[in-house]
């Protein structure tokens, strides 16, 4: 079965509405409504997946996120040495995986921020959206023109070209 | 209905006139053995409310019929008691629940996975994952050793070409005693 959103994570705030004292003879259809589909619908199918959920608590059984051990880094590995390279790689797959997670959660959590706040949105979801702009921007800088063919070699060159982008910038401001 | 009948007995009419006309003030139409013509009338019998039963000429259905007829047994076939396992495994045995990993516990490999049969497979069917990532590295190391072995040859054969000290690119030439100078002893020849 499909999993359910964690209604947990993004709290929304008790709704302010006052209860209103209805002055109209007419009664208000929505609540007949309400009875009928409760009746018809929402009752059988609550007794069925009740029923359901007895028979599968007999026996539970569990299952875990696995947890991988740190590797060398492709920076550690010595020339040759392709065994080295390819646990190396798959470690950073799954930092890439890891990291391409933390981003859509952090977007989540910002359009969570907006749909709660509604029209106060701009002034009171700022330090969410400054934490998407934080986060994407790393993202950006760590994985991001590399390609569909990237991997943890391409990755390594990046990182070193950045590397010397930024000593070189360092030089210039140090000699001005 | 009236229009109609009018209609039909004035086709009638026509076509015994047509016929040679020897119907016209004896019997009532087309008798014995003559030929008979299009549109002429012949008594019919007409089912109660369904009207005239009518050949209907269409293309065979027989091919495409037969085709979704097998179609449909060969799929439940196999689908039917698949899907009632699935149900009934759905239903009374259901999906595993997320925990934390114990203190001090090591869960086997199919407690990986959520669905029981998913669980089952990778328990009786398919290796363990740490067997396959061993199987992929000994592969790896095979064909890295087959790289390293065939640059030492092609570095071997070059050094032996270019130094001419080795087994390899060994040419036997004649013995340098065997050559006949006699046709160069003499100076005028």
């Amino acid at each position: 079965m499909p999993e359910d959103h964690d209604w947990e994570a993004y709290k929304v705030p008790p709704t302010r509405t006052p209860v209103v004292e209805s002055t109209a003879s007419v009664p208000n259809p929505v609540s007949f409504v309400q009875t009928v589909f409760n009746y018809v619908i929402d009752a059988p199918v609550t007794f069925v997946r009740e029923w359901i959920e007895r028979q599968q608590a007999k026996n539970k059984f569990y299952y875990y996120h696995q947890k991988f051990r740190r590797v060398p880094d492709l920076s550690e590995c010595l020339e040759g040495d392709y065994l080295c390279f390819f646990e190396a790689e798959a470690q950073w797959r799954r930092d890439r995986m890891v990291d391409q997670e933390i981003v859509e959660i952090v977007r989540e959590r910002v359009g969570a921020c907006r749909q709660r706040e509604g029209p106060n949105h701009l002034q009171n979801c700022a330090k969410e959206v400054e934490l998407l702009k934080q986060v994407t921007k790393a993202y950006q800088d760590r994985y991001g023109d590399l390609g569909y063919h990237g991997n943890a070699r391409t990755c390594l060159m990046k990182q070193k070209h950045r590397m010397m982008e930024e000593r070189k910038a360092a030089q210039e401001k140090a000699s001005e | 209905m009236a229009a109609m009948s009018r209609l039909l007995r004035a086709a009638a009419a026509w076509a015994a006139r047509r016929a040679g006309g020897t119907g016209i003030a004896g019997n009532t139409g087309i008798s014995g053995i003559a030929p008979r013509l299009p549109g002429t009338l012949v008594p019919v019998r007409h089912s109660s409310g369904h009207g005239k039963r009518m050949f209907i000429i269409k293309a065979t259905s027989f091919y495409d019929t037969r085709f979704l007829n097998l179609l449909r047994f060969y799929v439940f076939l196999t689908g039917i008691p698949a899907a009632l396992f699935i149900t009934y495994v759905n239903i009374f045995i259901g999906e595993a629940e997320l925990a934390e990993i114990p203190e001090g516990y090591v869960p086997e490999y199919w407690e990986y996975y959520k669905h029981p049969i998913s669980r089952w497979i990778a328990r009786y069917v398919l290796d363990p994952p740490e067997k396959d990532y061993e199987k992929q590295m000994a592969l790896l190391d095979i064909e890295a050793k087959k790289t390293e072995m065939r640059l030492m040859e092609l570095q071997a054969r070059r050094l032996m070409r270019h130094r001419g000290d080795g087994p390899w690119y060994h040419y036997e030439t004649p013995d340098k005693n065997l050559v006949d100078n006699s046709m160069k002893s003499t100076p005028d020849n």
